[in-house]
C-alpha cells in the first residue's frame, strides 16, 4: 500500500514553473523584490507548484521560508511568518542561522503594546529576516493566503515595497473559490496586479493532452481512447481528480467520484476504523497536529496509532512532517465536518482542549479558545479568548484582538452546555463592562467604526460601565474617526453643556471640537472653540495635550482668517508649554503643527524648514525618532523642494528613510523623494518610488493616490509619454473631491500641459474631449478658489495661472507671453523657483514664436536656465537648452557659474585618487558629454561652442588621461564617480 | 475539438479580458470594445442578449463617468472605486464563462447561456443582466469598496447619497425601466414565494438597488467570517439566478 503515496509527475506546468522561477529569482536584480500570487480552484495543484518551486529555489541557494495561513479565523497576528520561521529553525543545522532565527522569534515574544508599535514591529521583523537571510535571496512561500491575517498582509506589502531593505520574493497561493464575493484580498490583488514586480497567475486546469499525459504516468501506460475521453469529461482537467481517477483505474477500482468532494468521501469510506478516527481528529484540530497531541486525542496505544496514521497516509488523506500532521487537502476537512455528529465533534474538541491546557504551545490561547468554544464550554473558552485578545493587542493586531474580544463577549452570554457527567458548569464571573470597553477600543483601532459605536452603546447601557461624560467623549472620538462629523460635533457640545462633566473633560471636548471644526473648514467657530479650550486649560493642570491641540486649531484658523501673526504666536506658545510640562508626544505634536503651519498656509518656507529640522532633532532626543522625526523630516523635505534647495532636500529625505518607516509615513517620504527624482529627471528612481508607493497603497490609503498620480503624470511628460500622463490625470480627475482645490488645480495643470506638449511635439493627437473637460474643471476651480480661505486661494491661483497659460498654448499653438509672464511672477511671489523657471521658458518660447522681443526672450531663457541649473532640474534644463539652441541663444556665454554636476546625497564611494583632477572644468564638461556617447558636433551644439574647439578639448583630455580612445576616456570618467 | 466559447471573436474577447481596467475611463473603454465584439457574435449578432445588457451598462457607466468629471457626486473616490469594482465582477464572470469554469456565478450563466439563442426580447435580456449585476455583484462590490477605502456602508452618509444618485442616472437613461417596468417587476416578485420573500425580509422595497445596499450592510457585518460570507454569496447567487431565469423565460416577454 505504501507505494500508493508515490507522487505523480508534475505535468503540464513547465511554462508556469519557468515563469515562477524567473519572476521570483532569475530576473530579480539585487535589491529588487518580486511576487507571484497563484490563484486557482481546489485541486488544481497550487500547493504542489509551491513545493516544487520552493525546492528548486532552495537548491539554487535561496533561503526559502514556508508557511501556511490558518482557517480558524481568529488566529494570532503574523502567525504564518512565525510558523515559517519555526519550521526553518527545525530544519536548520547551522548554528549561525539558528541564532538568527531565534532572534526574530524573540522579537515576537518580546514585543510590547504601545503607540505606533505596529510599524516598529514590521521594521524589527524585516531586520531579523535580513540577518537570517545572511546575504542570500529570501523567498517567502505562503499557502492558503485566503486566510491571511491583516498584520501579515501589511508585512508583505511593507517588504514588497522594499521598505524593509531586503531582497525578497513572495510566492503565495490563494483558493479561487474564496475570492468570489467580497474577500478582502480582492482589492489588494487588483492594485498589485498593476505593478511590474507582481504577477497574479490564474492557474487553469490541465488541457486535454496534459490530462492524458498525467493519466498515462499514473497508470503506467497510455489510456485507451474511450477511457481517456471519459476521464477528460469527468475530471475537467483538474489534476487532483485526474490523478485519483487514473489511480482507481490502475488499481481496478471503479470510482464514481468526479469531484474533489466525492474523491474525499470515497477515500474516507474506504478507511479502516482506527485510521478513520485519526483523520477525523486531524480535521478537527489546528494544523499541524503534533504526534503527542494526536495520541492524546485519539487515545490509541502507540503501535495502533502508528498503524492507523500510516493507513491514513497511504489512503492519501494525511501527510506527516517534522512538525506534525496535516490533511493532504484542506477541503477534506470541510467534507469531513459534515460526517461527524455534533456531539462527536464536541468531544474531539474537548480532548484537544484538555490536552493543550497542560502544554503551552504555539498559538496556545487562540487554540484553547477555539477548542473550548467548540467543545461547548464557554466558561473555559472565555479566559482563553481574553488572553488571546491581549496577545493579539501586544502584537498590534487590533483586527484579531477585536475578534477575540467579540468572541469573549458572546461566550460570556452563552449558556454552558451540559457536561458529560450531567452537571452544568459554574457560570464564569466576568466584568462585562470591561469586555465591552476593550472590544470597542479594538474595533475602533481596526477601523470597525460602526461596530465600535454599537459596542459603546451597550457599554452606556451597562450600569457598571464608565461615567457618562467619558463615554460621550469616546463616542465623539469614534464618530470623528468614522468621518461622521455632525453627530461627533453634537457629542462634544453635549459634554460642554453637561453640568456634571469635570472641567478636564470639558477642556478635552473643547479642544477636540476645535480640531474637528477646523477640518470642516469652519475657521471662525474653530477659533472660538480653541480659545474656550485654552481658557479652560489654564485652570486645569495636566492638560498640555489639549493646549497643543487647541493652539494648532487656533493657529490654523487665524491663518485662514488672515491674522497669521496672531496664530503663529499662539502655536509658538503651545510649543513652549509642551516643552515645559508636556509628554514627549506633546512636544513632537507641537513641533509638527508649527512646521506645518509655516510651510503650509503661511508659506513661510525657510523658517518652516528650520523649525521642522530643529523639531526632528529634538524629538529624536526624546526617543520618538521612528515616528515623529520621520514626519517632521517629511515636512522639511517638501519645504526644501519648493524653495529650490533640492540637494538639501535629498539629504533630509534619505536621513528620514533610514528609520524604515511604514504605512502613511513611508508613503509621504517616498512621494517626497519621488518628487525630487522627477525634477532631476531620474526615471529609474522615480519609477521605483512610484511602484513602492503603489505597493503600500494596495493595503489602503486613498488620500495619497492623487499625489501619486500627479507625479506619475509629471514623470510621463519628461519621457514624452503624453498618453500615460493623460491617463493618470483622467484617473485623478474622476477620483478627487471637488473641495480638493489645490490638488485638482495641480492635476488640471498637468492635464493641460500634457495636451499642449502633445500638440507641440506631435507625440499623440490632442484629445478635444479631454481639453473641454479640463477647461470646465479650470472654470469650476476658479469659482471655488475665489471662495476658499486665503492660503488655499494663494496656492490655487498659482496653478490656475499655469492652467490659463497652457490653455493659451492650446488655443493658438504659440501661447500668450503675457499669461506666461503672469504665471512666472505669481510663482516668484510664492518663492517657488521650479514652476517660475518653467513659466519663463514658456514665456520665452511664446515670444520667439511671435518673433517679437527676441532680446527679452534671450534674457528669460538665461534666467530660467540659471534657475533650472541651480536646482539640478535636468530635464527642464535640457528643454531650455533645446529652445535656446533653436533660437541661437548661447546660454553658457552668460556670466552664470559653470554648471555644477548634481550633488548626490548618497554618492558611491569613488577611488581614493581622483584621476580627473588634472582636467579643467570645461574639459570635464566635454568629457561628460563624450561619455554619453555624443559626437564632437553634438557636444558643440550642447555647449554652444564650435566643433573644432571641442576637438582641441578632446585631444587635451586624451593627453592628460594618457588614453587613445573615447571609450578609454569614458571608462575613466565613469570610474571616478560620475553619474 | 469543441468550438470556442466565443466563436469567431474568441481570441479577441480573451485578449480583452486579460486586461483589468483600474479606473472609470478604462472601464468605459473596455465596455465599448466589448460591445463591438459582442455584436459580431453569431448567430444573433446585433440581437445578442448579452449585447443588449452590455449596451445598457455602457450607457450607464458613461453617464457615471460624465458625472465624475462634472462634479456631480459628493465622494468621487468612492463612486469611482465602486464603479471599477462593480465592473470587475462582470468581467470576472465573463472570464469564468470563457474558461468554462464551474465558478461562473449562476446569476450570470443563465444569461450567458442564451448568447447563442433562442432569441430573447432586448428589454428582458438587459433586465436579466441588470438583475445579475445589481442583485448579485453590487453588494459585494460595495463591501470591497468600503473595505478598501477604510469606510463603512452607513445610511445617510455622503457615499449613500452618491449611491442613490446612480438611481437617478438609471431613471434618466432608461425611461423604459421606470415605473411601468418596475410595477411589472414587482408583480413578478410577488408571484414568486419562498426564497424571494425571505430575501426581501419583509422590507418594503421600492428599488432593487436598495436591496443591494441592505445586502451589502449584511455582508459587511459578517465579512471576516468566511463561512457566513460564502453562505450569503450562495444565497444571493441562487436568488438572482432564479429571477434571471424567470426574466429570460417566456414570462419575461410580458415586461416589454
Amino acid at each position: 500500500m505504501a507505494s500508493d503515496v508515490d507522487t505523480a509527475p508534475l505535468v503540464g506546468r513547465t511554462g508556469t514553473m519557468a515563469t515562477l522561477r524567473s519572476a521570483l529569482y532569475d530576473d530579480l536584480r539585487p535589491g529588487q523584490t518580486g511576487a507571484v500570487f497563484l490563484t486557482g480552484e481546489s485541486g488544481v495543484g497550487k500547493t504542489r507548484l509551491l513545493t516544487e518551486v520552493g525546492e528548486q529555489l532552495r537548491q539554487t541557494g535561496a533561503l526559502v521560508l514556508t508557511g501556511a495561513c490558518l482557517d480558524i479565523g481568529d488566529a494570532s497576528p503574523l502567525h504564518p511568518v512565525r510558523q515559517a520561521l519555526r519550521r526553518l529553525d527545525a530544519e536548520q543545522a547551522q548554528a549561525r542561522t539558528t541564532s538568527a532565527i531565534r532572534g526574530v522569534l524573540q522579537v515576537f515574544d518580546e514585543e510590547t503594546p504601545g503607540p505606533d508599535g505596529a510599524g516598529a514591529l514590521l521594521e524589527r521583523v524585516a531586520q531579523g529576516l535580513h540577518v537570517v537571510a545572511g546575504g542570500r535571496p529570501l523567498v517567502l512561500v505562503l499557502d492558503d493566503l485566503q486566510w491571511v491575517d491583516r498584520s501579515t498582509r501589511q508585512l508583505l506589502l511593507y517588504l514588497l515595497a522594499g521598505l524593509g531593505d531586503l531582497q525578497l520574493s513572495v510566492l503565495a497561493a490563494i483558493r479561487a473559490e474564496s475570492l468570489r464575493g467580497a474577500h478582502p484580498l480582492r482589492r489588494v490583488l487588483t492594485e498589485l496586479r498593476r505593478l511590474r514586480s507582481v504577477r497574479v497567475i490564474d492557474l487553469l486546469p490541465l488541457d486535454r493532452s496534459a490530462t492524458d499525459e498525467l493519466a498515462a504516468a499514473v497508470v503506467g501506460a497510455p489510456l485507451p481512447p474511450e477511457a481517456a475521453d471519459q476521464l477528460w469529461q469527468r475530471s475537467g482537467g483538474n489534476p487532483f481528480v485526474v490523478e485519483e481517477l487514473a489511480r482507481d483505474r490502475r488499481d481496478g477500482r471503479d470510482g464514481l467520484s468526479d469531484t474533489l468532494r466525492e474523491v474525499f468521501l470515497d477515500r474516507v469510506d474506504a478507511l479502516p476504523q482506527p485510521a478513520h478516527a485519526v483523520v477525523h481528529a486531524v480535521a478537527v484540530g489546528v494544523e499541524p497536529v503534533e504526534h503527542w497531541l494526536l495520541a492524546q486525542v485519539v487515545r490509541l496505544p502507540e503501535e495502533e496509532l502508528l498503524d492507523a496514521v500510516r493507513e491514513a497516509v497511504a489512503h492519501r488523506l494525511l501527510v506527516g512532517a517534522d512538525d506534525g500532521y496535516r490533511l493532504r487537502h484542506r477541503l477534506a476537512a470541510e467534507v469531513l465536518a459534515h460526517e461527524l455528529l455534533p456531539a462527536e465533534r464536541a468531544a474531539l474538541h474537548r480532548r484537544y482542549a484538555e490536552a493543550l491546557t497542560a502544554v503551552p504551545a504555539e498559538l496556545h490561547q487562540a487554540r484553547l479558545a477555539h477548542h473550548w468554544r467548540h467543545a461547548g464550554e464557554p466558561g473555559r473558552a472565555l479566559p482563553a479568548a481574553m488572553a488571546a485578545a491581549r496577545e493579539a493587542e501586544r502584537l498590534h493586531g487590533y483586527a484579531e484582538a477585536h475578534r477575540h474580544w467579540s468572541a469573549a463577549l458572546t461566550l460570556a452570554t452563552e449558556p454552558a452546555a451540559v457536561l458529560p457527567d450531567g452537571a452544568r458548569p459554574e457560570p464564569v464571573e466576568v466584568d462585562r463592562a470591561e469586555l465591552l470597553s476593550h472590544a470597542a477600543e479594538a474595533a475602533h483601532h481596526s477601523g470597525e467604526h460602526a461596530r465600535a459605536l454599537t459596542l459603546l452603546e451597550e457599554l452606556t447601557d451597562d450600569p457598571s460601565g464608565p461615567p457618562v461624560c467619558a463615554l460621550r467623549i469616546r463616542r465623539a472620538r469614534y464618530l470623528a474617526a468614522a468621518g461622521r462629523s455632525a453627530p461627533a460635533e453634537q457629542e462634544y457640545r453635549g459634554v460642554l453643556d453637561a453640568p456634571d462633566c469635570t472641567p478636564r473633560e470639558r477642556c478635552t471636548a473643547a479642544a477636540r471640537l476645535a480640531e474637528l471644526l477646523l477640518h470642516l473648514g469652519r475657521y471662525a467657530e474653530a477659533g472660538d472653540q480653541a480659545r474656550e479650550a485654552l481658557a479652560l486649560a489654564a485652570d486645569v493642570p495636566g492638560t498640555t495635550s489639549e493646549v497643543v491641540t487647541a493652539s494648532a486649531a487656533l493657529g490654523f484658523s487665524e491663518a485662514f482668517l488672515e491674522d497669521p501673526a496672531a496664530g503663529l504666536a499662539v502655536m509658538r506658545r503651545a510649543l513652549d508649554t509642551a516643552e515645559r510640562s508636556g509628554r514627549p508626544e506633546d512636544v513632537a505634536c507641537a513641533y509638527l503643527h508649527l512646521a506645518e503651519l509655516l510651510t503650509g498656509p503661511l508659506n513661510i518656507l525657510e523658517e518652516g524648514v528650520v523649525v521642522a529640522r530643529r523639531g526632528a532633532d529634538r524629538v529624536a532626543e526624546l526617543g520618538l525618532g521612528r515616528t515623529w522625526e520621520t514626519r517632521l523630516l517629511a515636512v522639511a523635505t517638501n519645504g526644501l523642494f519648493r524653495v529650490g534647495q533640492w540637494a538639501e532636500a535629498e539629504k533630509v529625505v534619505a536621513a528620514a528613510l533610514r528609520h524604515r518607516p511604514s504605512g502613511a509615513d513611508a508613503v509621504e517620504l517616498l512621494l517626497a523623494r519621488c518628487r525630487l527624482s522627477v525634477g532631476y529627471g531620474d526615471v529609474e528612481a522615480s519609477d521605483r518610488d512610484l511602484e513602492a508607493v503603489a505597493t503600500v497603497l494596495a493595503g489602503g490609503g486613498a488620500r495619497h493616490v492623487l499625489p501619486m498620480l500627479i507625479l506619475r503624470a509629471g514623470l510621463a511628460m519628461w519621457q514624452g509619454r503624453h498618453d500615460l500622463a493623460r491617463q493618470a490625470v483622467q484617473r485623478g480627475l474622476t477620483e478627487s473631491r471637488s473641495d480638493d482645490v489645490i490638488v485638482l488645480a495641480t492635476l488640471a495643470w498637468h492635464g493641460l500641459r500634457a495636451e499642449a506638449e502633445a500638440a507641440a511635439g506631435r507625440t499623440i493627437e490632442v484629445d478635444p474631449n479631454a481639453v473641454r473637460r479640463l477647461r470646465e474643471v479650470v472654470d469650476r476651480l476658479a469659482g471655488k478658489s475665489a471662495k476658499a480661505g486665503a492660503p488655499v486661494r494663494y496656492v490655487a491661483e498659482g496653478f490656475l495661472a499655469l492652467c490659463d497659460a497652457e490653455l493659451s498654448r492650446l488655443d493658438d499653438g504659440r501661447g500668450d507671453p503675457a499669461l506666461w509672464e503672469r504665471s512666472a511672477l505669481e510663482w516668484d511671489r510664492r518663492n517657488h523657483p521650479y514652476p517660475a523657471a518653467y513659466s519663463r521658458l514658456r514665456q520665452a518660447e511664446a515670444l520667439l514664436a511671435r518673433r517679437s522681443r527676441v532680446a527679452t526672450a534671450g534674457k528669460l531663457l538665461h534666467r530660467a536656465y540659471a534657475m533650472a541649473q541651480s536646482l539640478g532640474a535636468v530635464p527642464l534644463t535640457a528643454e531650455i537648452r533645446t529652445i535656446a539652441s533653436r533660437a541661437r541663444v548661447a546660454l553658457d556665454a552668460a556670466p552664470d557659474p559653470a554648471p555644477v554636476p548634481r550633488p548626490r546625497a548618497a554618492a558611491p564611494a569613488g577611488p581614493a585618487v581622483d584621476e580627473l583632477a588634472t582636467l579643467t572644468a570645461r574639459e570635464r564638461e566635454v568629457l561628460a558629454a563624450v561619455a554619453e556617447g555624443l559626437t564632437n558636433r553634438e557636444i558643440g551644439q550642447r555647449l554652444f561652442i564650435s566643433e573644432r574647439t571641442i576637438g582641441v578639448h578632446v585631444s587635451h583630455i586624451f593627453d592628460k588621461l594618457q588614453v587613445r580612445t573615447r571609450v578609454q576616456a569614458s571608462a575613466i570618467f565613469l570610474r571616478n564617480g560620475a553619474e | 475539438m469543441t468550438e470556442p466559447v466565443w466563436g469567431p471573436v474568441h481570441q479577441d474577447i480573451v485578449g480583452l479580458l486579460a486586461d483589468h481596467p483600474a479606473d472609470v475611463p478604462a472601464v468605459v473603454d473596455h465596455l465599448t470594445k466589448l460591445q463591438d465584439l459582442l455584436v459580431r457574435l453569431p448567430p444573433l449578432e446585433q440581437s445578442c442578449p448579452l449585447a443588449d445588457f452590455n449596451k445598457l451598462y455602457l450607457v450607464i457607466t458613461s453617464t457615471v463617468l460624465d458625472g465624475l468629471y462634472d462634479d456631480r457626486f459628493c465622494d468621487p473616490a468612492f463612486l469611482a472605486r465602486l464603479d471599477v469594482e462593480f465592473a470587475a465582477r462582470y468581467f470576472e464572470a465573463l472570464r469564468f464563462w470563457t474558461d468554462s469554469s464551474p465558478s461562473t456565478p449562476k446569476a450570470w450563466s443563465c444569461l450567458f447561456k442564451r448568447m447563442r439563442g433562442p432569441d430573447a426580447r432586448p428589454l428582458p435580456s438587459a433586465a436579466a443582466g441588470v438583475n445579475a449585476h445589481i442583485n448579485y455583484d453590487l453588494p459585494f462590490a460595495l463591501v470591497t469598496t468600503f473595505d478598501s477605502l477604510e469606510s463603512e456602508p452607513i445610511d445617510g452618509s455622503d457615499q449613500h447619497r452618491d449611491y442613490l444618485e446612480i438611481n437617478k442616472i438609471f431613471a434618466e437613461r432608461i425611461p423604459e425601466l421606470r415605473r411601468g417596468y418596475l410595477d411589472n417587476w414587482q408583480l413578478m416578485i410577488d408571484m414568486v414565494n419562498g426564497d424571494i420573500d425571505d430575501w426581501y425580509q419583509g422590507e418594503l422595497v421600492e428599488y432593487t438597488r436598495n436591496v443591494a445596499w441592505r445586502n451589502a450592510q449584511k455582508i459587511w457585518r459578517c465579512r471576516h467570517d468566511p463561512d457566513a460570507r460564502e453562505c450569503e454569496r450562495t444565497r444571493l447567487d441562487d436568488n438572482a439566478a432564479l429571477l434571471g431565469r424567470l426574466l429570460l423565460s417566456p414570462l419575461g416577454a410580458f415586461l416589454q
